[in-house]
């Protein structure tokens, strides 16, 4: 029985004396109006407060193990170093609330707002987070090992050094979350969504990233050994310094990503060597032609998978693509009267002049960038190419079909003449 | 003169389901849900995917996801859908994003010309369509397409 009843708590908060201290375990104010109310240092453990309104409540340093809360309205209370193990707070509102250095272990928080809640060095081992909105919640240096976060809403969160080894994170979306060194060795990341965050120095030991979104997000020396990257998106991720999968990467999305080291400019990785560096693979042997060098009237022919970079100047040229080949034409490289044939990909950061029409013949892929330039006509593949320019490119071009296209189309409207 | 806000709040709007054929010139912007064969001057065209422009058109800004034909001026264009046979396209600037490998082409592109930066376009400004005039769109297959002359004409569909 606790030391107070239910009437004799509300009697004492009404004539304004204070309740702090109290044993109260086993307490039962479910649906009380208990708004800024102070019961620090409090003993409420296995106390039933479902649906109750503690919004500014003082729960500091209280005892509140196995406390029922769901559904309740605790926006902006203070539990600062509370004892929450096993409570329940499944739906409770939590938006803003201080929970810095609280024991929550084990306890269920499934579908509770904990938007801007402030969680530092909280403990959350094998908590319940299903479905929980965290989003801008501060959870630096918290302890989520083992916890369920699947569908959970982390956009912004801050996890800096984070322990979220054996957690789950299915599904769950973290973009621009801050994850610098968090630890996440064993989790679960299938289809999780980390977009835009800063995950440099994390580790992913043997995490299950399955079609996970790391899209734009900085994975500057991650440690990914072991982990699991199938079907996982990178295109634009920083990504130097990575510790590769170790195994090969099945499905790998990543059309590029950006190797430069701190304060480098952008240093643009193409598909192939994406896949490699993350995969932890031998990259493929890049063919670099440097600035100053000119070569005159020669063919070169480059192997399916080769990565060619361009930043000399190509005089009358011919060069043949072998599948998936990649050809990046640098800033300073010039390709003057050239001629590129096959099913490439073609990145221009610089200048491609043709000589004879098509200048471009069959690439899968033929990306211009800004302050890249093209005049010429591009003949696509039967499969078409996927082109992308970007503001501030220069274009003179035309783009025609493939020949056999073009011939059996001439046949076709010469059959309708007949 | 339109008041500049105004112009800037209010937009012409063909909807789908939609067909006009003749010139159109607006100093609101024009989102084409339907389908416009003509000519068309405004400060702004957005064709939405269910849209397509056959015609000559003269614009500030152009952002397509629908289907484009004929001969494109403009400051501005972002690129995705469809472009046909025989279009030509001058701009300042063009974006056209890189779509995912294995995925949906951004833009598929007929055989068409890309006029674009701003050298060119100031060698080469296009004179300024007339408001309203007869108009010959580019026939899709290559059959006649018989063109309407809309001067003053109601918004049949338009607005």
């Amino acid at each position: 029985m606790p030391e107070l009843t239910a009437d004799v708590v509300l009697r004492k908060i009404k004539s304004g004396e204070k309740v702090e201290r109290a044993d109260l375990r086993g307490l039962a104010m479910p649906k009380a109006s208990l708004e800024g109310v102070s019961f620090r240092r409090c003993d409420l453990d296995g106390a039933n407060f479902e649906g109750a309104r503690l919004a500014r409540a003082v729960l500091k340093n209280a005892s509140l193990r196995e406390a029922f809360f769901a559904g309740a309205d605790l926006r902006e209370a203070n539990l600062e170093s509370a004892d929450l193990e096993g409570a329940n707070l499944q739906g409770a509102n939590l938006s803003g609330a201080n929970l810095s250095r609280a024991n929550l272990e084990g306890a269920n928080l499934q579908a509770a707002d904990l938007s801007g809640a402030r969680l530092t060095h909280a403990q959350l081992e094998s908590a319940k987070l299903g479905g929980a909105k965290l989003l801008g919640a501060q959870l630096a240096h918290a302890d989520l090992s083992e916890t369920d976060l699947s569908t959970a809403k982390l956009d912004q969160a801050d996890l800096t050094s984070a322990n979220l080894n054996g957690s789950n994170l299915e599904e769950a979306s973290l973009a621009r979350a801050q994850l610098r060194d968090a630890q996440l060795r064993d989790t679960t990341a299938k289809g999780a969504r980390f977009t835009e965050g800063v995950l440099a120095n994390a580790t992913f030991c043997a995490a299950d990233l399955t079609n996970a979104d790391l899209t734009g997000a900085d994975l500057r020396r991650v440690n990914f050994s072991g982990a699991r990257l199938d079907g996982a998106a990178a295109t634009g991720a920083r990504v130097h310094g990575v510790l590769g999968t170790g195994t090969p990467i099945q499905g790998l999305r990543a059309d590029w990503v950006d190797d430069a080291a701190e304060g480098a400019p952008v240093k643009k990785l193409g598909a192939a060597d994406a896949a490699a560096l993350l995969s932890g693979q031998a990259a493929t042997q890049k063919r670099y032609f440097g600035r100053g060098d000119v070569l005159r009237n020669a063919n070169l022919e480059f192997d399916a998978g080769a990565s060619v970079e361009i930043e000399s100047l190509f005089d009358q040229c011919t060069i043949a693509l072998g599948n998936d080949a990649e050809l990046v034409i640098g800033k300073a490289g010039v390709l003057s009267g050239c001629q590129i044939r096959g099913a490439g990909k073609i990145t221009i950061h610089g200048k491609f002049v043709e000589r004879d029409a098509p200048g471009i013949q069959g690439p899968t892929q033929l990306v211009v960038s800004s302050g890249g330039s093209l005049i010429g006509a591009v003949e696509q593949p039967p499969e078409l190419t996927r082109f992308a320019f970007e503001p501030g490119c220069m274009l003179r071009m035309k783009i025609q079909q493939a020949r056999r296209d073009r011939a059996a189309e001439r046949a076709v409207k010469g059959g309708r003449q007949r | 003169m339109m008041d500049k806000d105004v112009a800037q709040r209010k937009k012409t709007l063909v909807e789908e389901g939609t067909q006009f054929k003749g010139a159109i010139s607006s100093d609101c912007p024009i989102e084409v849900k339907g389908r416009i064969e003509g000519d068309l001057a405004a400060p702004a065209l957005s064709v939405s995917p269910s849209g397509a422009v056959h015609g000559r058109v003269k614009v500030g800004e152009i952002r397509s996801d629908g289907e484009l034909a004929g001969e494109f001026d403009a400051d501005v264009v972002q690129l995705s859908g469809t472009v046909k046979d025989n279009t030509v396209i001058r701009a300042k600037s063009l974006e056209v994003k890189l779509a995912a490998a294995n995925g949906k082409l951004q833009v598929v592109f007929g055989e068409c010309e890309l006029e674009v930066g701003s050298e060119h376009v100031e060698k080469k400004e296009s004179p300024a369509l007339p408001k309203a005039t007869s108009v010959r769109p580019p026939a899709p297959d290559g059959a006649a397409v018989t063109s309407t002359k809309l001067e003053n004409a109601p918004p049949n569909g338009a607005g």
